[in-house]
């Protein structure tokens, strides 16, 4: 008898256990989760953040504020005023920018350059005024583009050449996402995942502890995956040619320009996904990686221990390296494939 | 006798109760379990222009594919939608990306069309979300 008393009511203590726990996930993921999307840096921008919804306004203003420093359009920011004036003092932000780029410019070997701006622009990626230059249009330029020549001096002040232009287009977003996961770690938010017009960079991971899925595009660009990722506390940046590209007389030009030719990058690679602490590294290397090709990539990679990347290859093969072999499932049209995972020597 | 009786009858009035309310219990675990744990089955894709939602279709309660055109100042787009998922079909902006990102069926990714600002999206439901968290792209 007072087994059977004791029975049920330890049923109900289960129950009772059950139902406040479930009704505590949903509490979590629903009621403590809050979104916001921002227009800026020429793409859409989707905050999620778990936590106070402050935040979000907070956040927004510092996108839009790193966006009136970093433009290259914008009369009033201090890229604007470096390439008219050629040489400016700037703001913490855009000389912290400018000093970190030039860094990863180097570790490419000159593969990203931060004043290939005029090559770009002569193709039309800029304004959409798409068009095929010349040859010795594009080796006049050519001759202009050249990081080492960007001087920093302890001011905050940054000169470039009478006959260059900067750009920091490349590691804009990376860097933004970097800001807003000290933000929202400073404002005491420990679950956060934005995505920077697919720029993808994750604050801790999801409320229910897990780590959060981020799918790597397919290369098609039809909006299909070729792949997921699992991540805690990371960016993920791709870069591929199907991004932004345009086709004349048959031919299918893209906008990751090879910083020795002048054209646009036959590297080898559909798309290259690199996933690592700092987004405005992994943003700086994914489009240069991909330029690259890879062998070159590949050593890159190798002479690394801060990132780890996806290869998406002309032929079909994917290669991971070994960081996130365990982290990545090829999905649809890669399902069948098994990655080739490449390790430090 | 009677007393030995009359104990028994109180021995099957309980146990007959203690039937009753593990039955009830069993309900309403089995209740519990259906109300928090149930997929809600629908999949909502929102409209939006400039940030502001103007539409909402249920996706999962289409039957018949149908188009919807969206038209403001900055331009026109049509909108597909069969059960289940939502694309642009065609667009007046420069650069078209939004008919290039072809359908969408998860909340991993909008779908986007800056010129116009506008963007398609499915909403996520914590419940029954399987799908990706974000699309690198």
């Amino acid at each position: 008898m007072k087994k059977i008393k004791n029975l049920l009511l330890f049923s109900y203590a289960i129950l009772f256990i059950f139902t406040s726990g479930c009704a505590g996930v949903k509490g979590i993921s629903d009621a403590q989760k809050h979104s916001a999307t921002v227009f800026a840096m020429d793409t859409v921008m989707d905050l999620t953040v778990y936590g106070d919804e402050k935040v979000l306004s907070e956040a927004e203003n510092l996108i839009k504020d790193l966006e009136g420093k970093f433009s290259v359009t914008l009369e009033t920011s201090d890229i604007y005023a470096l390439n008219s004036s050629k040489s400016a003092v700037v703001s913490e932000e855009t000389y912290s920018l400018m000093k970190r780029g030039l860094e990863i410019c180097n570790r490419t070997g000159g593969v990203l350059d931060l004043t290939v701006y005029p090559v770009v622009r002569a193709w039309g990626f800029t304004t959409q005024d798409y068009r095929v230059p010349e040859e010795t249009e594009l080796k006049e330029l050519l001759a202009k583009v050249d990081h080492t020549k960007i001087l920093l001096s302890d001011d905050r002040r940054i000169s470039i050449p009478s006959d260059a232009m900067t750009d920091l287009g490349s590691v804009a977003k990376g860097f933004t996402g970097d800001r807003l996961m000290e933000l929202f770690a400073k404002k005491g938010i420990s679950s956060a995942l934005v995505n920077l017009g697919g720029n993808v960079q994750a604050l801790g991971a999801k409320p229910d502890g897990g780590a959060w899925k981020v799918a790597i595009a397919s290369p098609k660009g039809d909006g299909s995956y070729a792949g997921v990722v699992s991540v805690k506390d990371k960016a993920v940046i791709t870069s591929g040619a199907y991004e932004r590209y345009f086709e004349e007389n048959g031919r299918i030009y893209h906008h990751i320009i090879d910083t020795s030719t002048g054209y646009p990058a036959d590297s080898g690679f559909l798309s290259v996904t690199v996933i690592g602490k700092e987004g405005t590294l992994c943003d700086g290397l994914s489009t240069s990686l991909f330029a690259m090709g890879p062998e070159k990539a590949f050593e890159l990679w190798n002479n690394s221990d801060d990132f780890d990347a996806v290869f998406i290859a002309e032929d079909g093969r994917i290669y991971v390296t070994e960081g996130v072999k365990d982290d990545f499932s090829p999905l649809g049209e890669y399902a069948g494939v098994v990655p080739e995972v490449l390790y430090h020597d | 006798m009677r007393g030995l009786y009359r104990r028994c009858c109180i021995m099957i009035k309980t146990k007959t109760w203690i039937a009753v309310f593990a039955g009830l219990l069993v309900i309403c675990m089995g209740l519990s379990l259906w109300i928090f744990l149930k997929p809600t089955g629908k999949t909502i894709a929102n409209v939006y222009m400039d940030g502001e939602c103007i539409r909402s279709v249920d996706l999962s309660a289409v039957t018949e594919p149908y188009t919807f055109t969206v038209t403001s100042h900055r331009g026109t787009n049509v909108v597909k939608v069969e059960k289940g998922r939502i694309r642009v079909i065609e667009a007046d902006c420069p650069d078209k990306v939004c008919v290039r990102s072809g359908w969408i069926s998860d909340s991993a990714a909008p779908v986007c069309c800056l010129p116009h600002k506008l963007v398609i999206r499915i909403e996520k439901n914590a419940m029954i979300e399987e799908g990706p968290d974000a699309v690198s792209e």
